[in-house]
């Protein structure tokens, strides 16, 4: 058989559970609604660095599984998380992404968040110190105690991480939540206070766990010139991925050679504490989260899911905060010479999930996509994308491969190709 | 002297306007040909976001020259994009030795392979808007770029590029 007709492209792959997925993971409406709900609103969500609220007062916007979100330093220098919506008739409070509450805004007096709708205000940590003409209106039915923020779950973590949970009940620390997967990075990130010196943002036409999939697998070091000629010796083959409880995975490291793409250096002179020189180490947390650690600059990409078929990406370059004007500046370029939105790897990683999106949007007949490589859990494996649907099979009480079939636990590799290997004898 | 100080602001709209056609037309070298040993250039923006002044991409001239030698090992969107520019100011110092320029940019792109290319190629948009804010080294005859800052009002590149702005 070469080519294929319909049924035999439609066929199940002769390939074990967990090898393979339903396209439809990546395009079905209602599916995506489940994720909102059963994985974004449930889980802890990076969604900023502390370092963009230095002072008392500062505040930064998001968004959580379409809820808006304002995280804000307090006067006692505690950061805070709360739905950004007032509580008299749902405006948002605030609009802008980011600032500091020490002036006044039009509506309000400084030190307050203020909706500008009918002028109703609260204090940092939530709580409401001013309905407007209150006696008049409400008499003494209603007053300021009944009607705070919404306040959401939020823990500044690794290296300085903003993370904030939609649900009360997480019962789990960010670390409890992280399983260890954190702690490969710990120690560069948690020595000194970080920065962050990049961001930029893209709004993808894809599923964002194309995008993840992406972080989470180096086979596609064929779209990238700049991996396969700085990388491609025994070291980089031998880098391993590895699983960890809730679906996250590390991507072990090697020394990237960084002399053999032109026009880029070794990075050894600006390496993170306690990273050996021109390491390059990475962090896929479930549901889509990305720390991305190469020698001298740590990218994280934080991820907005829109709809099944768009994502909104924020990515963030970071540094130490001790760096120096011309040391920030040579992390900088190293940082942006691959990653940034003119940078060699970020654009062909962009071009090749857009690509996806293309051929696997909502209303495309579904299609298996393989996850099959096994290389001893080394760099070219796809385990990493394996472990990560297994946890979302289990969270959503779907298979992947089929989802509109329930989870079964996927078997062990080795068992499944003893199963194989049994099938195959009778 | 008011009048050759005319020429010269003259020959540096005529550089800039030239310089949008080679890049335009991926003339890398002529380009590279026109900018001084010591050029440096930059593409920044201010993100309101971590309140920072940003470099997102930028370098000395060697570097930029092996940015654009090593194209064509890279997966790049080929969609082309065509600039679209207005010199606001020129300013040529006393001495007749420097000038710099401010102009209007907008950059439009014409999809051809970006997405689905059955679908959206040939359709354009606006890729970025922003300004060029250049440094000029005058030497009798000869005037070459000494610095080049594209500085972007738009911060949302979605794909991005691979190509200098
Ligand atoms: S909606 Fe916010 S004060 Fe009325
Ligand atoms: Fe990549």
């Amino acid at each position: 058989m070469s080519s294929r007709n319909h049924d035999q492209w439609n066929a199940t792959p002769d390939l074990q559970q967990g090898e393979w997925v339903d396209s439809k993971i990546y395009s079905d409406e209602e599916i995506f609604e489940d994720e909102l709900k059963k994985i974004w609103s449930k889980t802890w969500i990076p969604v900023c660095h502390e370092s963009e609220l230095k002072e008392a007062y500062s505040f930064r916007t998001m968004t959580i599984a379409r809820e808006p979100v304002i995280v804000v330093r307090g006067k006692d220098m505690v950061v805070r998380a709360f739905l950004n919506v007032c509580p008299h008739r749902g405006n948002m409070i605030e609009r802008r992404p980011s600032g500091n509450y020490k002036r006044g805004t039009p509506s309000g007096t400084p030190k307050t968040m203020t909706c500008m709708f009918h002028a109703w205000s609260f204090d940092m940590k939530g709580k409401c110190v001013n309905i407007s003409r209150k006696a008049e209106g409400y008499q003494d039915r209603l007053n300021e105690s009944q009607v705070g923020l919404r306040e959401l779950k939020c823990e500044v973590y690794f290296g300085g991480f903003v993370w904030v949970s939609l649900n009360d009940d997480i019962g789990i620390t960010v670390e409890e939540f992280a399983a260890g997967s954190l702690d490969v990075l710990a120690p560069s990130l948690n020595e000194e206070p970080l920065e962050v010196f990049h961001y930029h943002k893209a709004i993808i036409p894809c599923n964002y766990k194309l995008w993840h999939d992406t972080n989470c697998e180096f086979y596609h070091d064929y779209l990238h010139y700049h991996n396969r000629i700085t990388g491609f010796n025994e070291a980089y083959f031998a880098r391993k991925n590895s699983g960890f409880d809730g679906g996250h995975i590390n991507v072990g490291s090697f020394e990237v050679q960084y002399d053999n793409y032109e026009g880029s250096h070794s990075r050894e002179e600006l390496s993170f504490p306690h990273l050996p020189p021109n390491h390059w180490y990475m962090i896929d947390m479930f549901p889509g989260v990305n720390f991305n650690l190469r020698g001298s600059a740590l990218r994280c990409d934080l991820m907005t899911p829109l709809g099944p078929n768009s994502v909104m990406i924020e990515f963030r370059g970071l540094g130490l905060a001790s760096d120096s004007k011309k040391d920030r500046q040579t992390r900088i370029d190293h940082h942006n010479s691959i990653w940034g939105p003119f940078g060699r790897n970020l654009h062909e990683d962009l071009l090749a999930v857009t690509g996806q999106g293309s051929s696997m949007h909502p209303m495309a007949e579904s299609r298996k996509i393989l996850h099959g490589r096994h290389e001893n859990e080394t760099i070219h494996d796809e385990n990493g994308m394996r472990h990560y649907y297994e946890e979302w099979g289990k969270l959503l009480n779907r298979s992947p491969s089929n989802p509109d079939e329930t989870f079964k636990p996927y078997p062990a590799f080795k068992e499944q190709e003893a199963q194989r290997a049994a099938a195959a004898g009778k | 002297m008011a009048e050759i100080k005319h020429d010269l602001k003259e020959q540096v709209r005529e550089l800039i306007y030239n310089t949008c056609i080679h890049l335009d037309d991926h003339q890398w070298e002529h380009w590279h040909d026109n900018c001084a040993d010591n050029f440096n250039y930059a593409i920044r923006a201010f993100s309101p976001e971590v309140q920072a002044d940003i470099k997102y991409h930028g370098g000395d001239k060697e570097y930029m020259q092996s940015i654009t030698s090593m194209l064509s090992k890279h997966n790049s969107d080929q969609s082309p994009l065509r600039r679209h520019c207005t010199v606001y100011r020129v300013d040529v110092a006393a001495d007749g030795k420097s000038a710099a320029a401010i102009s209007s940019l907008a950059v439009y792109q014409t999809q051809l392979d970006g997405i689905n290319s059955h679908v959206d190629a040939g359709t354009t948009s606006i890729f970025l808007v922003g300004r060029y804010n250049d440094k000029f080294i005058i030497d009798g005859d000869s005037i070459k770029f000494e610095d080049r800052e594209v500085r972007l009002d738009t911060r949302r590149l979605d794909k991005g590029t691979h190509w200098p702005i």
